[in-house]
């Protein structure tokens, strides 16, 4: 708890903070964990790494409380606990930040951080607002989080709001802390400032449980690295002698190119020419200012940026869910800049939404439903009136073969599948229509690093089969590696074009807070786009 | 501990069986509906025997020694229940006609329900409806030869008007839940009285029958009343076909067409609508007002069927129609059986009150507890679902299997 009190039990070899021992969970048909032992040492961050459906999330949800083990121990100090709920967990300091933030949009931030233990007054009728707000801040202070808590949820950023759910769970009185895929929604700005945070914390001597997926950050931030593998721990290493390559072995089972192998790219035609596009927000503010760009077969036009900065909107006006208040956009020769959604899909415009449970699945229906999303008016799947659920059927079969969606049950509902399997689903769909332009945004996140291979060896292959590929991401290895010229996105424009080959990550990060590094040429930059 | 065990082991236990309701076959949902008629009949037998010795009877049913004297025979009520809607031509003429009603009522209900939307505003719909129907045929007799001819013409119309009315009734909360974000259970349920207030008011003041103290409007003639195929009762065949017709379109139009997906996709999650190239509040707007105009149809059934008039205090058959689709998973084949279900109950109901001695009060229960019972695994397949059990799903980490 208190730094000095650390120093007594690590001298006196006093057991580590969270003994996982011997943890089994089976669900019907399922071993989700198998003889799990894990340690974590107080004061230390301990990443859990491992492909989506590993059993990463199962094996923390024991250790909150929400899962009993089938088998095993859970101990805390060298405790054995049994927890019959999160809050039994909670009594003895675990909190949980999930992945997906569990906060009241319409309330402050501090009215979230001491929501359900509110300071009251008048006698427990009225919430002490003040007293809320100062010790939000009094917490907040401590722990570097930077935050106002007299905000409102709705208006903050994502970064923040996770910033909020850490402040919450440590309001409670929380001695460990699990953080389930943290920068899966974050910016690498806000995964750096998330480190931070976690260092400030270890130092304060609390511990942290990262799940993740992402290696680098395991090896950045951890101190040491446990590797589960289908439901079993397939070791633990120290994060200072650990290596990309070994982790990610441990993690797939094989070895796994962690670079992308680029074929030249043999320019075609050019298939989508944006051209001066304005595009509003919801609230009616300029999201995109006069943004023009084309991509032409045969390549991969990356667009980078710190996440809004106007990419949403901008592919949003591409794809035809949002109109563009002035400009024009041309596919294929022809003006659709008024096209409907539709006929722009039924002209070959794929697209890979960035949020995947909103857009691009309706999370209630089967795999099989979801499969006719987007072609539901064209055949084979329809004669524009009546469906035809065999070629469906066949059609969705095919996906799940050759994306290796799993489990590869057509009936299944796209709420039960995990994230990397909705978006190898979502893929597979968008690609397999043969599509003069893929429009993929953000298409590797929240996904598990085997998954993620595959999808960047399917967009090369689109590329290589001659078609237009626009890709969106806030991933700068993602964008570097694949794309064939680069877009730098700032505050509605692009600020620059350049070669991803010729710019260092550095150059990049400071085209993307806006600002322009004197040793690159940025007019030159223009110059290229002007040669488009 | 050992408490806690056994209250883990509980728990462990319901929630395995709910995911196993979720998953349950179509056999096993009706194997389990039997089962739950035949609980809801003893339950109810139990009940009935004992307030027997509660209350008081000229002649009793029985005397136990100590209990003193029991005055009804639940056998006797049950069995009265179900002569009393099959026991003869006429019970089962008047079974359908209910059967025949809330099949419109439900079908409005689980028209809306598969698309996403919950459509409270069916008995409005129905009201409206039946006014624009009584009023229209009333003007439209005067036109056509008093004949069969005759019929042919005024019938259907009175259905188209009572179809339109109540579409436009329904278009309402669709249009304010589509450009508005106003959650149709509010405004639906807030409709309800518009209507029926408008309704009262239209005939009450303006377009009424004048000459009685009644809120109603005049008979309409022969040729606006759907021919009876039952002697003794009022049911048309004609209209019971109609709703079977009905419910296998609709059933359909959802497994089959695009225009079901894309009405069903629009409702369910409206961005992944968009999205796949549909205009997603339009299609909010059309389910609205699909559910409507069945609702309106409900109305114009009604009136050509039942009352031959439009009457102030027209039964619930709109909100009956909620139980009844939900009873039927809001399956538009199963809401068939679920309205017959209700239609026999009321008529056995209505029996019981007549020929025995028993309360229409207790007969009420009787007839919620079955509905209760058989209600229930569907409550909690539908409660289920939504919380993710079934579908041989691990709920969080669906990854491997």
């Amino acid at each position: 708890m208190e730094p000095d009190e650390q120093d007594e039990r690590a001298t006196t070899g006093t057991p580590p903070a969270v003994h996982l021992d011997g943890i089994t969970k089976r669900f019907p048909g399922v071993i989700a964990n198998d003889d799990v032992d894990l340690e974590v040492e107080r004061g230390t961050i301990h990443a859990l790494v491992g492909e989506n459906g590993a059993g990463k999330t199962t094996l923390m949800n024991v250790l909150y409380g929400l899962y009993e083990p089938t088998e095993g121990t859970v101990r805390i100090d060298g405790e054995p606990q049994t927890f019959d709920d999160p809050g039994d967990a909670m009594d003895v300091g675990i909190g949980m930040i999930h992945q997906h933030f569990m906060l009241v949009d319409t309330m402050t931030v501090a009215e979230n951080v001491v929501l359900g233990d509110e300071p009251t007054k008048w006698g427990g009728i009225v919430t002490d607002r003040e007293r809320a707000n100062r010790e939000t801040q009094a917490l907040a202070d401590r722990y570097g989080l930077e935050v106002e808590p007299t905000e409102l949820i709705e208006e903050i950023s994502v970064g923040e709001q996770q910033r909020v759910e850490i402040l919450k769970t440590l309001y409670r009185g929380a001695d460990i802390l699990i953080l389930d895929e943290p920068t899966a929604v974050l910016t690498p700005q806000e995964v750096q400032s998330l480190f931070g945070i976690l260092r400030e914390l270890i130092a304060e001597g609390k511990t942290i449980i990262f799940i993740t997926h992402k290696l680098g950050e395991a090896l950045e931030v951890a101190d040491e690295i446990s590797v589960l593998r289908k439901g079993k721990l397939v070791g633990t290493v120290d994060a200072e002698t650990a290596t990309r390559e070994e982790l990610a072995r441990m993690m797939v089972g094989r070895d796994v190119l962690l670079e992308v192998d680029k074929p030249a790219a043999s320019r075609g035609d050019l298939v989508l020419d944006v051209e001066a596009v304005t595009i509003e927000d919801d609230r009616g503010v300029v999201a995109a200012d006069s943004v023009s760009f084309g991509v032409h077969q045969g390549e991969v036009f990356g667009i980078a940026g710190v996440d809004g900065n106007g990419q949403s909107e901008l592919i949003e006006a591409i794809t035809g869910l949002r109109k563009p208040t002035d400009g024009t956009i041309t596919f294929d020769g022809r003006d659709i800049t008024t096209d409907s959604r539709r006929s722009r899909v039924s002209a070959g415009m794929a697209y890979v939404a960035e949020d995947r449970q909103k857009r691009s699945l309706v999370m209630e229906y089967e795999l099989q439903r979801n499969g006719l999303l987007g072609r539901q008016h064209l055949r084979p799947f329809s004669d524009g009136r009546l469906i035809d659920w065999g070629a469906t059927g066949e059609y969705v079969d095919d996906i799940i073969e050759e994306y290796d969606v799993r489990p590869a049950d057509p009936t299944a509902k796209a709420h039960s599948f995990s994230g990397g399997n909705q978006q190898k689903f979502i893929v597979g769909r968008e690609f397999e229509r043969d599509p003069s332009l893929v429009i993929a945004s953000q298409p590797t996140r929240g996904v598990d690093i085997g998954s993620i291979e595959f999808i960047h060896n399917r967009l090369l292959e689109l590329r290589s089969d001659g078609k237009a590929v626009l890709l969106v991401s806030s991933k700068l290895d993602e964008v570097t590696q694949l794309s064939d010229r680069l877009g730098v996105m700032h505050d509605g424009e692009i600020i620059a074009v350049v070669d991803p080959d010729e710019v260092t990550e550095e150059e990049l990060g400071l085209l993307m807070a806006g600002e322009r590094p004197d040793n690159l040429d940025v007019d030159g930059a223009r110059v290229r786009r002007s040669s488009v | 501990m050992s408490d806690d065990d056994s209250g883990e082991g509980l728990r462990a236990q319901g929630l395995a069986a709910l995911d196993r309701l979720v998953d349950a076959t179509a056999a096993e949902r009706i194997a389990i509906s039997l089962a739950s008629l035949g609980f809801a009949i003893i339950v109810g037998t139990v009940l009935v025997f004992v307030s027997g010795f509660v209350a008081e009877c000229r002649d009793p049913f029985i005397y136990l020694p100590g209990l003193g004297f029991g005055c009804y025979n639940p056998l006797e009520v049950y069995w009265t229940m179900f002569i009393g809607s099959f026991g003869s031509m006429t019970d089962i003429g008047q079974t359908l006609l209910q059967t025949t009603l809330l099949l419109f009522t439900g079908l409005s209900v689980a028209v809306a329900f598969r698309a996403g939307l919950f459509n409270i505003g069916t008995q409005g719909q129905m009201v409206l409806g039946a006014l624009a129907t009584a009023l229209v045929v009333l003007e439209l007799a005067a036109y056509v030869p008093d004949n069969a001819a005759g019929m042919l013409i005024v019938i259907p119309v009175g259905v188209v008007v009572g179809g339109i009315v109540g579409g436009f009734w329904g278009m309402i909360p669709g249009l304010m839940k589509a450009y508005a974000n106003a959650h149709e259970v509010i405004t639906t349920i807030m409709l309800n009285f518009v209507a029926i207030g408008i309704a009262f008011w239209l005939v009450q003041v303006h377009v009424g029958d004048l000459t009685t103290d009644s809120v109603q409007t005049e008979s309409v003639p022969a040729v606006a009343r759907l021919p009876a195929t039952i002697s003794g009762s009022r049911f048309s065949v004609i209209a019971l076909i109609g709703a079977l017709l009905v419910a296998v379109g609709i059933y359909l139009l959802y497994k089959r067409t695009v225009i079901g997906y894309d009405l069903r996709t629009s409702g369910i999650q409206e961005s992944a609508a968009e999205y796949g190239g549909v205009n997603a509040k339009r299609n909010i707007v059309t389910s609205m007002t699909l559910s409507g105009v069945l609702g309106g149809i409900a109305g114009a059934i009604y009136v050509m069927m039942v009352q031959y008039r439009w009457q102030a205090g027209i039964p619930p058959l709109g909100f009956d129609g909620i139980a009844v689709s939900i009873l039927a998973g809001n399956n538009p084949i199963g809401v068939i059986p679920a309205a017959l279900l209700f239609g026999s109950l009321k008529t056995g109901s209505v029996a019981v009150d007549l020929s025995l001695g028993v309360p229409g009060e207790l007969v009420e229960v009787l007839r919620g507890l079955i509905i209760l019972f058989i209600a229930m695994p569907e409550f909690f397949r539908m409660i289920g679902k939504r919380f993710g059990y079934g579908n041989g799903s691990v709920v969080t980490d669906g990854g491997e299997a």
